[in-house]
């Protein structure tokens, strides 16, 4: 059984759809990313999947349909790290990651235990903040504050992570480190990743699987080669998309 | 400084306001004949023989029910507006910005000027009128904002607060208008006080305060989490529709019952939160209880202040929480700020 599946799913705002019928089946275990250009739907694709968003069409999470679970079975099955996490007051760092402990707080309290506080150091570790636990969130950089929140994501301990462009803000080596560590995380937990990203040289080193979308319909879905080819590029973003990546790869042979 | 000892010195500090303000009055008494009188009452102590019966009625039942309910009220106002800045994620944001205050002078600008009693409550008819028109003007508001923004956001819901808040406003401004022999009672209810103020209001408030904050700091991991946005807590279980509602329900009611009693009293619930949370961080399981405690102590020293500074004249207790707070919110709040900026 798919952990996600996706049938004829639309989405939208305001009454007008982003999303048009998108079908698409994701297994555990799976690194699977979203592309697309700006405005084409993914972040709406993401929110429907992740219930923040009212669908039409059928999410199913484990087999069980999106519509009929309360919102803290979604967040037990699905996390979401979005790209509008704001700060407005300061928490430490390991406060913050512990709220994402929230739909697995147990008793009549919900006193963190044992288990949570161990899940939570895991989680700083895998994200490389484990040193800067006791800093204040309003101190760190937007790189630091997106693995917080990463971190937060991954403390939920979903069967599906959700991610809206995880690698905002991040350098190259920050990047791939935290690229490697979420595949490795969604292979050890046997969960999948689902994630959107603007990087192709990322989407095609990173992505078990991709979807490729244009004006919210599937333009091409499938292993990173049956979807990044050059007419299929070319046609979604509108410029010759392989010639662009030859072209700066000889310059920097050329360096 | 550890979270427990900065705990520990709130505690006192809070005490020892209420101390002062039971002290301090137009009869001032001694700390140690203030103790032993509370002894004498709440143990059966002897009483000492140079503490007068007159000291001993002054302060049980004049006083001390006066600078309890001052206490009850500043911590119910200060919880209140923590509630609003969290969920509202506004600084400015305040128990009076869902119209709490205009509904309740409305309801009581109603009752003053047509005299009107119900049956068997006499006295008591101004302080329910004024809660309940308090808490209607809030519910219509916020189900205005929930009717045009499903996901209440929270720019929607304070901008409803205030278009609610300027209509009722109007409406007071023709009553005063058209009934200007009963504008100086309606001033005097609108300004806030604590005077004349006994037991039976206390019991009537205090189980409303306790069980109101006690509701709010159930819900502290919920405020963390709708401080970082209805996405971020939407994403990670919270049922944010539902819990908006609660939150913004628990601190009306707390905001109305202390306006019913008190009239309205401001700048108490927007400043108390903020010194909170500069001292003791943004946990709102710390910050909920640390603003009852620090907000309740302020309030009680403002209402001796309104009564000493001028006595026998009362100054309104609104006027003195702004003059004595303003500046010390200005030197809390902006002196960390201009350390950060200078280092």
């Amino acid at each position: 059984m798919s952990i996600v599946t996706l049938e004829d799913v639309r989405a939208g705002y305001r009454g007008r759809d982003v999303v048009h019928g998108v079908s698409l089946a994701v297994e555990a275990g799976e690194c699977f990313l979203i592309l697309g250009p700006n405005g084409c739907g993914k972040t709406t694709l993401l929110r429907a999947v992740a219930g923040l968003l009212p669908s039409r069409g059928t999410v199913l999470l484990e087999g069980r349909p999106l519509a009929g679970m309360k919102r803290r079975e979604v967040a037990g099955c699905v996390a979401l790290l979005s790209q509008l996490s704001q700060v407005y007051f300061a928490y430490s760092v390991y406060d913050t990651v512990m709220l994402g402990r929230y739909v697995r707080l147990k008793g009549a309290f919900r006193v963190p235990t044992g288990a949570d506080k161990r899940c939570v150091e895991r989680c700083l570790a895998a994200v490389g903040l484990w040193e800067l636990k006791d800093r204040m969130i309003d101190t760190l950089s937007g790189g630091q504050l997106q693995r917080v929140f990463l971190a937060r994501t991954l403390a939920q301990e979903p069967r599906v992570i959700l991610l809206d462009e995880p690698t905002n803000h991040l350098d190259l080596k920050h990047q791939t480190a935290l690229m490697e560590s979420l595949r490795a995380w969604t292979r050890e937990e046997g969960c999948a990743m689902v994630g959107v990203v603007h990087d192709l040289n990322l989407a095609l080193s990173f992505g078990d699987r991709m979807l490729l979308m244009r004006d919210g319909r599937v333009a091409a879905c499938g292993k990173p080669e049956e979807v990044l080819r050059p007419e299929m590029l070319a046609s979604v973003f509108g410029m010759d998309v392989a010639a662009y990546m030859k072209r700066a790869l000889s310059r920097w042979e050329a360096i | 400084m550890r979270l427990g000892v900065k705990i520990g010195l709130a505690a006192l500090l809070s005490f020892c306001a209420v101390l002062l303000a039971v002290c301090m009055g137009s009869v001032p008494l001694g700390v140690a004949d203030t103790l032993r009188i509370f002894a004498h009452k709440v143990f059966g102590a002897p009483l000492p023989a140079g503490v007068s019966t007159a000291s001993v009625a002054i302060l049980w039942t004049v006083r001390l029910p006066r600078v309890l309910l001052a206490f009850c009220v500043g911590a119910m106002l200060s919880v209140s507006g923590t509630v609003m800045q969290s969920v509202l994620r506004n600084p400015l944001a305040s128990p009076f910005t869902l119209g709490v205050s205009s509904g309740a002078s409305l309801g009581a600008a109603l009752v003053i000027l047509t005299g009107f009693a119900l049956p068997g409550l006499g006295g008591y008819t101004l302080p329910l009128v004024g809660l309940l028109s308090g808490l209607l003007a809030a519910f219509l508001a916020v189900t205005f904002a929930s009717r045009v923004d499903r996901g209440m956001r929270s720019t929607t819901v304070i901008l409803a607060g205030m278009v609610f808040s300027l209509f009722i406003n109007a409406l007071l401004t023709l009553l005063y208008a058209l009934a200007k022999e009963n504008i100086q009672r309606l001033l005097q209810w609108q300004m806030g006080g604590f005077a004349l103020r006994g037991w039976t209001e206390l019991w009537l408030l205090a189980p409303v305060g306790i069980v109101g904050v006690l509701l709010v700091t159930g819900f502290h991991r919920e405020m963390d989490l709708l401080t970082f946005g209805e996405e971020d807590a939407g994403a990670v279980g919270v049922d944010t529709r539902r819990v908006k509602w609660l939150l913004l329900g628990l601190s009306t009611a707390l905001t109305g019952s202390a306006v019913a009693f008190a009239g309205v009293i401001g700048f108490i619930d927007l400043i108390a939160p903020h010194i909170v949370r500069k001292v003791f961080g943004a946990r709102h399981v710390v910050v909920v209880p640390m603003s009852a405690l620090l907000g309740g102590g302020f309030m009680a020293v403002c209402d001796m202040a309104a009564r000493v500074v001028t006595a026998p004249l009362e100054l309104p207790v609104g006027a003195v929480t702004a003059l004595i707070g303003a500046p010390f919110f200005a030197y809390v709040y902006f002196r960390r700020g201009r350390e950060e900026g200078g280092a």
